[in-house]
């Protein structure tokens, strides 16, 4: 199989039977499997890109030769990872470190009457018992994604944000876990140990954990500023034109849907390390950041108020975060206050169950979603009412997940004419809200996902028919989708069509009937998506109301040796950013990847980025290396042309060296010309010596990945046990830069998404405690929970970036949730089940089975 | 009143005093400074703090240091030599690039040593036995799935070496 230029390729393990893995050797189709692999390569390559880049705009591909880029090679993190070698942040053991553990609330919402500290400052070990009044000139946390655009914010200056976190609390507490004061002592546990010894008196208030709730008429008040506990109503799209295509609808059919609020517990809990000196006036912090030049950015003058030039912040290795770790917390600005009062490093680690109480949660929308068609299966609209919880407090950004994130993309892959969403984003008694892998595209994937299920069941058609019907078709794109975003490129029906055909969609009614005999129902359900990811042009982040640039950097320094590196803005968190964008370098200057490393994650180092979220780091700051090395390459073209002695219009540059067009034995190789430009001898006066560029990469729109997603699962007729038993995945992310890493991905985004359609909930009761604030009542997937899935994909580049690169790192998170629910729907649905709430435990199934209504 | 206490960790002895309600990892990580074993959880749920225990493989948050006293202790770093060659369960999770954050990932290889070890010159694991053994130990990166590949590239008798699947 040969992938046509700008056609859909597909690659991957193929089988007929969706049941089987694409793992199996005894797969019928395994030959076609490593032809479409090889297809998929094909597409990578240099003509892959062509068809849609012709439109593409200054930053469009060149022919390149893609040597590496593509191809799956071994991540060169994991070895040090696998030694166990690797130092996270509760690793780090500066000389004279002292500990700081945090007092959080008990109690969801009270007024503080008084702290007292005297008998902790008494404990063993103890050196400092702070609160709030030791930081009255700090400024609360900055929230910079403010719903409705930031025109009115202009020159940026978020300080005074209504409800915004204070780094600790003295008026009053607003969720479990707030916190409220901190000691530092000589060991982690004396300064627990000294937490209990701080006496607070609190005046109990009244607790609201619903967003719904929480805009009810005399409901508690959370912050005197923000009357109603409304931070934002946001709307998009067409009101009026919604409606009335509604009203006037042959069949229209609605849901009341709730998705659960999610913890994403990365397995490495937050962490941080301050470390002031006294001499030089300079802090380090050291954290569990995906993003170090952010906050310092945010740290430095807006909380902290210290120079800009004064703090340095180091992302060491981090242990996963999904979003999680791009927030600004108190914990990164108190350990810097605390070192610097105390003249000694000061050194912070949560435990698990703080990480549930203090670090950003994920979705909690209520919504009230409605769906009009024809009776012959043509969607014609689609409005959702969204109740979204923004927590106590507004997060870094989780305002913006909770609106544009979510409400721009409800209509995914369907051509709808008129599509409304508005939202109500309100505060509660509850940690605050922010990114969980696949923000806001999960939450729009599911509620579209389930109307077009019961919309193919009140009109009696195939589910995966009424979707064909409704998809974009290839021609539209560009793509408006009257929501506010433009698809940059899609083709979605071969995507389509290779996950129904993958999924073995054709043979479910046999394998119904068979299951049936077993005492299993087994149910398919099918999910599409498009994420938007790529974030983001600056200028159109701002009209979202994004305070800051969203631009991805890159600076390549070429040795004179030959040897290369490359030093990014953004920082990883499990992404294996040293071997992708070593192969990015590589590839564009035709050297060998091992000639090059790759440097993240300490601001002193690196090139201004904002750092790795919404998966953009293969879309953004590749392109930044991946430009840089054009400049690179450019420079040694000019200089080439003083080397070879020729003009420049005969100077090629081509498999790491420059040639004479036509004259091959006059050539230089890329080492050579490293060691002459370092010495800089008889270069003109135009070319500077040394080889030394960076790209500050800002794309003129965002990228939007999409794909199909087909879950089969059995039901357990007497428990109620859901078993997802085949999971087919189609992916497309444009070009990909290495598949093994980008399927690793794609696994673990997909057992995400499982994880809250079955098991993942983060439960508070009527007093606002979270219940489930360990793991033993957070339910995570366990290996025994999954069965392989059948992966494939298909490559439709992107003409927003160099690459054709799409986001790819959590994009396979959006659509299984609907995916398993739409299948166990699907499996009741001769009960007359039309809907479940998530998690679908197998008492809730059970009820059902039983013949109870939700 | 601390106790005096001894443990053979990675083939050499170690003496010192410790409290009696130390956990063993707390000996390992800020003792003796071996920080490849990890704390992910204050349950013993996640499974990054697995060490071997006399061979045995065991979650050292949940054993006090007093209860492991006198036993031979096995840690990450007594697996492969820094910055040296990787074991063949090791190697067979690069192959397979069976970690992602890598947080998780000492206390996988550790558990899974056992397995491996223990599989040795019988049957290979089945994967649903693999999948069993690994329920201990919690990732969120890799859905698992590289990792099932890794132990089964391991356990895979020399004749078979590969494991089926895609390369890509």
């Amino acid at each position: 199989m040969t992938a046509v230029p700008g056609e859909t390729a597909t690659a991957g393990g193929a089988t007929a039977d969706g049941a089987a893995t694409v793992r199996d050797a005894t797969a019928v189709e395994d030959t076609a499997a490593v032809e479409d692999t090889t297809a998929v390569r094909d597409a990578t390559a240099a003509d892959g890109a062509t068809d849609v880049m012709d439109d593409a705009p200054a930053t469009a591909a060149e022919p390149a030769e893609h040597a590496v880029l593509g191809q799956p090679m071994d991540a060169r993190e994991d070895p040090r990872l696998l030694r166990g070698e690797a130092t996270y942040v509760a690793d780090i053991d500066l000389p004279g470190t002292a500990h700081m553990a945090i007092l959080g609330s008990p109690v969801a919402h009270a007024k503080l009457l008084s702290i007292d500290t005297k008998a902790a400052e008494q404990m063993p070990g103890v050196l400092k018992v702070a609160t709030a009044a030791d930081f009255t000139d700090v400024m609360p946390l900055p929230c910079i994604w403010i719903p409705g655009g930031v025109e009115s914010h202009f020159p940026p200056h978020p300080y005074g944000l209504p409800g915004a976190r204070p780094v600790l609390t003295g008026d009053a507490v607003r969720h479990v876990g707030d916190p409220i004061a901190v000691v530092v002592a000589e060991t982690p546990r004396q300064a627990a140990a000294a937490l209990a010894a701080i006496s607070v008196e609190y005046e109990p208030l009244p607790v609201v954990t619903r967003a719904d709730a929480a805009l009810a008429e005399g409901a508690p008040q959370l912050h005197e500023a923000v009357p109603g506990n409304l931070n934002a109503y946001w709307t998009c799209g067409d009101k009026d034109r919604t409606d009335a295509a509604i009203a006037g609808a042959e069949v229209t059919v609605e849901l009341d849907l709730v998705n659960q609020r999610t913890i994403n517990s990365p397995i490495e809990p937050r962490g941080a390390v301050g470390d002031y000196d006294a001499t030089t006036g300079e802090y380090t912090l050291y954290a569990t950041t995906q993003g170090p030049h952010n906050h310092r950015f945010l740290l430095s003058a807006l909380v902290l108020g210290i120079p800009f030039n004064k703090l340095r912040v180091i992302a060491p290795t981090v242990g996963g975060s999904f979003g999680t770790k791009g927030y600004l917390y108190p914990d990164m600005a108190l350990v810097l206050l605390l070192s610097k009062a105390l003249g000694r490093p000061v050194k912070w680690v949560d435990t698990r169950t703080g990480l549930m109480n203090s670090t950003v949660q994920g979705r909690d929308h209520r919504q009230h979603v409605t769906l009009a068609g024809t009776r012959d299966g043509r969607i014609t609209a689609v409005r959702c009412t969204s109740y979204a919880n923004l927590g106590a407090y507004p997060s870094t950004i989780g305002p913006g997940v909770a609106t544009a994130l979510m409400g721009r993309s409800i209509t995914g892959m369907y051509a709808v004419d008129a599509a409304f969403c508005e939202v109500y984003a309100a505060f509660t008694n509850t940690v605050s809200l922010g990114a969980q892998r696949g923000s806001g595209r999960a939450e729009a994937a599911f509620l579209m996902e389930r109307l077009v299920d019961r919309y193919a069941g009140e009109i009696g058609m195939d589910p995966a028919e009424v979707r064909r019907r409704n998809l974009v078709p290839k021609e539209e794109f560009p793509y408006d989708n009257g929501l506010g975003w433009t698809y940059d490129s899609g083709n979605y029906l071969p995507n389509f069509d290779r996950a129904i055909e993958l999924s073995g969609y054709a043979g479910m009614p046999a394998r119904k009937a068979e299951a049936r005999t077993r005492g299993k129902r087994l149910g398919v359900g099918i999910a599409t998506y498009v994420a938007i990811c790529g974030v983001g042009p600056s200028t159109r982040m701002s009209k979202e109301g994004m305070l800051g640039g969203t631009w991805e950097s890159a600076n390549i320094r070429v040795h004179p040796t030959g040897e290369v590196a490359v030093t990014v803005g953004s920082a990883s968190t499990g992404q294996s950013h040293h071997t992708v964008f070593a192969m990015v370098a590589a590839d564009e200057l035709g050297i060998d990847p091992s000639q090059v490393q790759v440097y993240e994650g300490d601001t002193l180092k690196a090139p201004y980025g904002q750092g790795t979220y919404g998966s953009r780091s293969y879309s953004m700051a590749a392109p930044a290396v991946a430009l840089t090395a054009r400049k690179i390459k450019a420079k040694l073209v000019r200089a080439g042309a003083v080397f070879l002695g020729v003009p420049e219009d005969k100077v090629v540059y081509r498999g790491g060296a420059v040639h004479e067009d036509g004259n091959p034995a006059n050539t230089k190789t890329f080492s050579e010309l490293a060691m002459a430009m370092w010495y800089g001898w008889g270069l003109p006066p135009e070319i500077e010596p040394a080889l030394d560029e960076t790209t500050h990469f800002d794309p003129p729109d965002f990228n939007y990945p999409f794909g199909t997603h087909v879950a089969v699962v059995e039901v357990d007729e007497l428990t109620g046990e859901t078993e997802v038993v085949a999971y087919t995945a189609v992916d497309d992310a444009g070009n990909i830069g290495n598949p093994k890493i980008v399927d690793g991905q794609i696994e673990g985004s997909i057992v995400h998404g499982l994880g809250q359609a079955l098991m993942e909930a983060a439960e508070y009761d009527e007093n606002g405690v979270l219940i489930s604030s360990d793991l033993n009542h957070y339910a995570l997937p366990r290996a025994a929970d999954v069965p392989f899935f059948a992966l494939d994909r298909t490559v439709t580049p992107s003409p927003h970036n160099p690459l054709g690169a799409k986001g790819a790192g959590e994009i396979a998170t959006v659509p299984p949730a609907a995916a398993v629910v739409n299948a166990v729907v699907d499996a009741l649905s001769d009960l007359g089940v039309r809907h479940i709430d998530m998690p679908l435990t197998p008492e809730k199934v059970w009820r059902r089975l039983q013949g109870e209504t939700q | 009143m601390d106790l005096n206490l001894n443990l053979n960790v990675n083939g050499r002895p170690e003496r010192f005093a410790a409290q009696p309600n130390e956990l063993l990892v707390e000996r390992l990580r800020d003792g003796l400074g071996l920080t490849g074993t990890k704390v992910g959880c204050d349950t013993g749920q996640c499974g990054t703090c697995v060490v071997r225990l006399d061979g045995r493989s065991v979650k050292s948050c949940l054993i006090l240091t007093a209860a492991a006293a006198g036993s031979e202790v096995t840690t990450i770093e007594g697996v492969s030599e820094r910055g040296g060659e990787l074991t063949g369960l090791q190697e067979a999770l690069r192959q397979e690039h069976g970690t992602q954050c890598g947080f998780c990932t000492p206390g996988m290889v550790m558990a899974l040593g056992e397995l491996v070890e223990t599989s040795a010159g019988g049957e290979a694991p089945t994967e649903p036995e693999i999948r069993e053994w690994l329920t201990g130990n919690l990732c969120r990166c890799t859905g698992y799935h590289s990792v099932v590949r890794g132990v089964q590239r391991a356990c895979a008798p020399a004749a078979e070496a590969g494991v089926p699947g895609r390369e890509g």
